[in-house]
């Protein structure tokens, strides 16, 4: 268990060591100039955009431009973002805490939703459950996220007069969050709004949520499900299903017990493809709903071109994927004896 | 001799896209008490589908056409396994009759320990037993332990287990079970349990049952893997074992112990077999009875001694020739192929390989006729002379 | 005695393409009895028929630039479908109906052109990295790990915000972002592959290496690539699509549908007497996507029921 851990910190290497070069290869699609656009702080640079860039050698050979990039970005400056008027690190920690919140809450329908539906529709082959289960996890693969948002917005926000509103949180309640009375904790809201027990807060926070979250949770569901069924399908024809049966297990306790949980092995192998599929759909959705978080930030970053938080976004996204990847490969060996004790 | 099983007319279809499969095409068998059936024949003839059609676990597309599997429940009444209902084949599953598989490997579950596997037996069928042992057992610790914390505690739990005992799915204890500490009750089901599990496992032979029921599948060699697969069925004491090629893929030696194994239990618990394989050498070991199927059909049916000694039938002499012997003779093979049973050969399924063959072989499938005592063959050239 | 010859190579031929012939009809077969498959062809044949007929369906002002969206008057207000405009006008004026069909012709140039590309890259790295092994398949599959860790969108968001704004370079982002996937996939089918005593056998009769690819490796893999590419052209139309409504694709006034949707965003709610007021401006458009996406879907689905050995049990 323990070499096994140690193996899967060290593969983590050579991906971040990838995501760095990939960053710089974006880096460098930029011109100088552009790039110097970054280091401007005060209009009089202007007339002397050369010296900027010989300042920050910017024209020097591209592997130099990387070490001292990586040089700074080890040290923790990833550069200033002008979209969130501070430096890109602080900023990632101001915005994280909506798209958490985000993801806290759609994951477990998204996890819970396609475990269930796609196990259904492995039992039910061929039958109509089977059929209407495929046809909506098709339906809900191919639809826009950013259209599906919009309508919803559209018919519960103006349709239902304000019922699910997008934003973050309404007027009132921000102003009251943002005052001295309310203390930040997490910064994630509904959260701050339980410890400080300001209900209305907390359902405000919620209504909210919900059109957010039923967007993600109904776009990337279908992923989890199509996987599931066909993992299913292939556990269900196992000699230990049949073992079970003529053990004398009631079907359900067949599939709830020996099917699921062997098909759960691959969902979770590639759960960490399905993070960053997530990681799409919060862009989508917090830009449609105007939530202040990561993917919010991102959009604007790369509408105004605000190179280091571009490059930031990049980063984060690396990193994520191999701290998911860790944790999975851990969960893994929980539900896997055979990775747990080999 | 009390019969135990007796399978009639049984047939199986498999609706395949490319065609009907008729994999059983109307199997009489029956087995007696005490005694093993084996059931010989080539891959594809079959057998594994009577194995799994007895218990009705063929699964779609799959499908038992028609004909009877009568089973003597409890000793005494002969109920048909294909016409009752899922509740009451549950009950018989693995408590009356149980089945062993070709791959020891492959039948079990890699993701839960050994010693939880065998104790889902139990505890699919032997609950009540269970939570009487449990109520003994607590009432021999009360008496011993005299405390009074410890002996409310004890009261506490046998309660339970009563109340379990009338209803184990009443909604109060199933809300219980969720309590922490309280739901420590659970720890006596859990011992009653693991001393069965380690006594089924002694039984069998096992080195070390205590440490071995810890261990997960696949780190057991393929012969141990065999013997927890006989645990899993043997658990709930069931009176027939329906064994599918157990010994195939495991080496000779292991071979030899496990069948050294199912002989023992065989003689010590007095089970009826049924056993299948394609090793006439193990047939001939093992079984007091035998069948041999070609094509989804039953074409000798004979004590052990008599089919060796005299087979009658052109397949079974021809089988019988394709084995090696340490006499010096020339092995013979089998002309032409295994039928392909979507369209199986008009009237006998053998005719078209047969040296015997006439003309209404072509035409007419021959009835089981006895050529002498408990010898049956199913072939033209008894019924005509 | 010339005659002879030819029949019984015809026969020989006919026996050895049998079991194809056979394989194909039941795929057909399959096929033909999966309604959800029909009806995926139907939605492509449709937009097929839509993006052959712009011309003719929704005749260019400009004829010299076609995908420009003509536009009636400069209010910002849209206004409800008519009989000069089908579909209404959207915001900036801008003909619906135009632009949805014209539209039609961007997804198809979009989600061919990177899925083909893709291919072509996919196949030849995964081959190569295959194939040979060692470092240069270490190199390549390091770099194939990399890109699939980023999440599809964030990395084409970066890639085109720095390539500059436009659809080419939305095309460009996409292809990049996309092959790992293909790579990988031919590259396992290489690697089982690779051992088999047929490509041995290939192998010590000396046939090329090209030749062993071509003709032993990749037919096997040619299934799963297809569902691949069936799927992608959906899901690569779609992210094109976000990345325009994001701001990032085609210039303003292009006819694509994403872009279209970016119109309708500050319409989704009309004034408080008739809140749905707008609906056109954000529903066409989005169902053109979703229609689309779903034809894809659809077609790669059924083909992945027909053909995948593990689902097909009967």
């Amino acid at each position: 268990m323990k070499s096994y851990i140690i193996r899967r910190v060290l593969l983590v290497i050579p991906v971040l060591f990838g995501v760095s070069i990939i960053i710089f290869a974006i880096l460098s699609l930029f011109s100088p100039e552009q790039r110097a656009a970054t280091f401007i702080t005060d209009v009089r640079q202007l007339r002397d955009i050369q010296g900027v860039i010989r300042k920050h050698h910017l024209d020097a050979p591209i592997y130099m431009q990387y070490f001292s990039w990586i040089k700074e970005v080890l040290k923790g400056n990833l550069g200033w973002s002008k979209t969130a008027s501070r430096p890109v690190l602080e900023a990632f920690f101001y915005f994280l805490p909506n798209t958490v919140e985000l993801s806290l809450f759609s994951a477990p329908f998204i996890i819970l939703i396609g475990i269930y539906l796609g196990s259904t529709a492995a039992v039910h082959q061929d039958k109509s459950v089977d059929h209407i289960t495929r046809a909506i996890a098709i339906i809900g693969w191919s639809l826009p996220t950013f259209w599906f948002g919009l309508l919803l917005l559209m018919i519960f926000y103006g349709y239902f007069k304000g019922l699910f509103p997008p934003e973050s949180l309404g007027l009132n309640s921000s102003l009251y969050v943002n005052s001295k009375d309310f203390m930040r904790f997490t910064r994630i809201n509904t959260i701050d709004a339980l410890l400080n027990r300001e209900w209305w807060i907390f359902v405000d926070a919620l209504r909210h949520l919900v059109l957010p979250v039923i967007t993600l949770t109904v776009v990337q569901c279908a992923l989890v499900m199509r996987i599931m069924r066909s993992s299913m399908l292939e556990v269900l024809g196992r000699g230990y299903v049949i073992t079970a049966r003529a053990k004398g297990a009631d079907e359900k306790t067949v599939i709830k017990k020996h099917v699921r949980r062997n098909a759960m092995i691959p969902v979770i192998t590639v759960s960490g493809y399905l993070f960053a599929g997530l990681m799409n759909g919060v862009v989508i959705t917090e830009t449609i709903f105007n939530r202040k978080g990561l993917g919010w930030w991102w959009w604007r970053a790369a509408v105004q071109l605000d190179i280091p938080a571009i490059l930031g976004a990049v980063l984060f996204n690396g990193v994520l994927f191999v701290l998911t990847n860790l944790v999975i490969d851990l969960l893994y060996a929980y539900i896997d004896p055979r990775i747990r004790l080999g | 001799m009390r019969e135990l099983l007796k399978v009639q007319n049984l047939k199986t279809n498999f609706y395949t896209y490319e065609g009907i499969v008729r994999a059983l095409d109307g199997i009489d068998l029956d087995v007696k008490e005490g005694k093993t059936l084996g059931i010989v024949g080539e891959t594809g003839c079959g057998k594994s589908v009577t194995a799994l059609s007895i218990l009705r676990l063929i699964l779609p597309p799959g499908k038992i056409e028609s004909g009877k599997v009568l089973f003597w429940y409890k000793g005494e009444l002969s109920v048909d396994l294909l016409s009752k209902d899922e509740v009451f084949l549950r009950r018989v599953r693995g408590n009356e009759i149980s089945m062993i598989f070709q791959e020891a490997s492959s039948a079990l579950n890699p993701v839960y320990s050994v010693g939880e596997q065998i104790s889902e037996s139990f505890l699919l069928h032997q609950k009540r037993e269970l939570y009487k042992a449990i109520i003994e057992e607590i009432e021999k610790n009360m008496r011993e332990d005299n405390f009074f914390l410890k002996n409310f505690v004890y009261r506490f739990h046998k309660r339970i287990y009563k109340k379990m005992l009338e209803n184990s799915k009443s909604l109060r204890i199933r809300f219980i079970s969720l309590l922490p500490l309280i739901n420590r009750y659970k720890v006596w089901l859990k011992k009653e349990v693991s001393r069965r599990v380690v006594d089924i496992l002694t039984k069998l032979g096992v080195p070390d049952p205590q440490r071995i029921m810890e261990r997960y599948p696949h780190e057991l060699s393929g012969g141990m893997q065999q013997r927890i697969v006989i645990a899993i069925a043997l658990a709930c004491n069931p009176r027939l074992l329906i064994a599918d090629e157990p010994t195939s893929n495991l080496d000779v030696t292991i071979q030899a112990q496990i069948l050294d194994l199912i002989r023992r239990l065989k003689e010590n618990l007095g089970l009826s077999i049924l056993f299948i394989t394609h090793d006439l050498g193990v047939v001939a070991e093992l079984c007091d009875y035998v069948a041999v199927m070609y094509a989804g059909n039953i074409c000798e049916l004979a004590e052990v001694r008599k089919i060796f000694k005299n087979p009658s039938h052109p397949y079974t002499k021809a089988l019988m020739n394709s084995v090696p012997t340490l006499e010096e003779k020339k092995l013979e093979s089998i002309r032409g192929n295994v039928p392909n049973l979507i369209s199986p050969p008009e009237g006998c399924r053998f005719h078209p390989r047969c040296d015997y063959a006439t003309e209404i072989c072509a035409r007419v499938k021959p009835d089981m006729v006895e050529v002498e005592d408990n010898h049956w063959v199913s072939c033209h050239n008894f019924l005509r002379g | 005695m010339k005659v002879s010859i030819t029949n019984r190579k015809r026969s020989e031929f006919k026996e050895e393409l049998l079991p194809r012939i056979k394989e194909i009809k039941f795929s057909f077969n399959r096929f033909k009895k999966s309604p959800l498959s029909l009806m995926g062809l139907t939605l492509i044949i449709f937009f097929l028929g839509i993006a052959i007929f712009a011309p003719q369906l929704a005749p260019p002002k400009y004829p010299h630039n076609p995908y420009r969206i003509p536009r009636d008057g400069y209010s910002a207000i849209p206004r409800p479908p008519s009989p000069e405009h089908p579909f209404g006008t959207t915001e900036g004026q801008y003909d619906i109906y135009y632009g949805v069909i014209w539209g039609t012709r961007t997804a198809f140039r979009v989600g061919l052109t990177v899925v083909g590309s893709i291919l072509v890259i996919g196949i030849i790295l995964g081959s190569i990295s295959g194939y040979y092994g060692g470092v240069v398949d270490e190199v390549i599959m390091r770099i194939v790990d990399t890109f699939m860790s980023l999440p599809t969108l964030v990395l084409a968001m970066a890639l085109v915000s720095a390539l500059g704004r436009s659809l080419d370079n939305v095309m460009k982002a996409l292809i990049i972002v996309g092959w790992p996937s293909y790579a990988r996939l031919v590259r396992g089918d290489i690697l089982s592959v690779r051992e088999e005593d047929y490509v041995e056998a290939a192998r010590a009769v000396g046939c090329s290496n090209l030749r062993i690819i071509f003709r032993h490796v990749l037919p096997n893999a040619i299934y799963p690539l297809l569902i691949m590419a069936s799927l992608d052209i959906g899901a690569m139309v779609l992210t094109a699509a976000a990345l325009s409504f994001l701001g990032l694709g085609a210039p303003v006034g292009y006819a694509d549908w994403g872009q279209m949707t970016s119109f309708a965003r500050n319409w989704i709610v009309g004034p408080p007497d008739n809140p749905l007021a707008y609906w056109y401006t954000i529903t066409i458009p989005g169902l053109f996507i979703l229609f689309f996406v779903l034809g894809w879907n659809l077609l790669g689905d059924a083909f992945r029921d027909i053909l995948d050995p593990r689902l097909r049990r009967r």
